[in-house]
């Protein structure tokens, strides 16, 4: 889904700073400002968080803080669905995930997809 | 008692979120299909125990997933399988398996209670990071409410794809109550379609944190304060950091 609505957009994404880290190849606006909040969600640090979200703020305003971190909370609840209901990995996006993103994001060194080899 | 309100928070929060932290609570805190409104908050309680514990770093640094012993310190509410997934969902999704899940279930959790524990972590694991992420505490748990578990079994409900079995669009009937906005619903939307009042009062949440079904497969637009691909780049990079290959 990043790279179909990237595209659409006209927004250059490296998928393999899905997994490493945001780099320059990635020109989403405030992609690093983003990235930095979701790190600091998933780590639950709260300093972390606290200047993410003000530095976002400053950038974006209230309503996207808001939804931001609303949809970086929502991916807490999908990710645990999948990986524990056990729901193939390969029908994402609707079949849309193809291999070869997943190979360039970096996703099948993954223990789910390592694991079923 | 539990009462949601976001009014400590420095930011002012859409009122669609706030009802739907409410509903979720709500919903928590009564009797679902498979357990009673005491197991319900004792799954969200022990939820927030495993996301605390040092075991929970411990677990997902180790070499071997499920090396780290669990203990059930819940006085008899929760067996040690529901426990165990607690503790394993929460801490190290991205590292479970068929084979830990079938084991669960040989341990003697139902396949429905499984479906139902897992719903129940997701909302936990989204209304609690929420509240973190704006800058709140974890609000109390909701008392339980007194009520019988329905135990529907869903006539449709099979093995299909996933480890565990869901209901394929073309197999929910009436009595499961509305299920999929479309006949094409994703297999995320068929996940906890086991247990169908599960799957309805997750997604009615969910959604509202991300963005409804109608629009997922929208990708030229946003309903939110963030364009599509910004919400992309999030959406990737916390599923990334779970390790979740979905």
């Amino acid at each position: 889904m990043l790279r179909e609505s990237s595209q659409i957009a006209g927004y250059k994404v490296q998928l393999s700073d899905v997994t490493s880290g945001l780099s320059d190849e990635t020109h989403i606006p405030q992609g690093d400002l983003l990235v930095a909040l979701s790190e600091a969600i998933v780590a639950r640090d709260k300093d972390a968080i606290a200047d993410a979200r003000g530095i976002l703020f400053q950038a974006l305003g209230n309503d996207a803080v808001v939804d931001a971190v609303a949809v970086a909370s929502a991916f807490h609840g999908f990710v645990r669905i999948a990986d524990a209901i056990g729901i193939p990995y390969a029908t994402a996006a609707q079949g849309g995930d193809a291999a070869d993103v997943r190979e360039e994001a970096g996703i099948n060194e993954f223990y789910r997809i390592t694991s079923s080899k | 008692m539990s009462t949601v309100s976001f009014k400590n928070s420095a930011f002012e929060v859409r009122e669609d979120l706030v009802d739907a932290h409410k509903g979720a609570w709500e919903c928590i805190s009564t009797a679902g299909t498979w357990l009673t409104g005491e197991r319900r908050v004792a799954v969200a309680a022990e939820t927030r125990k495993a996301r605390e514990r040092v075991s929970c770093a411990e677990a997902r640094e180790a070499l071997s997933p499920g090396s780290v012993k669990i203990s059930n310190t819940t006085l008899g509410v929760l067996t040690d399988a529901e426990v165990e997934v607690i503790h394993r969902v929460v801490c190290d999704p991205g590292r479970l398996s068929e084979p830990w899940a079938q084991s669960i279930i040989g341990m003697g959790l139902s396949e429905g209670e499984y479906v139902e524990i897992i719903g129940l972590i997701s909302m936990v694991m989204i209304l609690d990071t929420c509240t973190l992420g704006l800058g709140l505490y974890d609000l109390d748990l909701p008392e339980p409410k007194i009520g019988v578990p329905t135990q529907y079994v869903p006539p449709g409900v099979k093995k299909n794809a996933a480890w565990l079995p869901t209901i394929e669009p073309g197999d929910a009937v009436e009595e499961d109550g509305p299920m999929y906005p479309s006949p094409k619903a994703g297999y995320i939307l068929r996940g906890l379609s086991a247990v169908p009042q599960t799957l309805r009062d997750y997604w009615a949440m969910a959604n509202i944190h991300y963005t409804p079904g109608q629009f997922v497969y929208q990708f030229n637009r946003s309903i939110r304060a963030i364009t599509r691909p910004q919400m992309e780049l999030i959406a990737a990079r916390v599923s990334a950091l779970h390790q979740c290959a979905y």
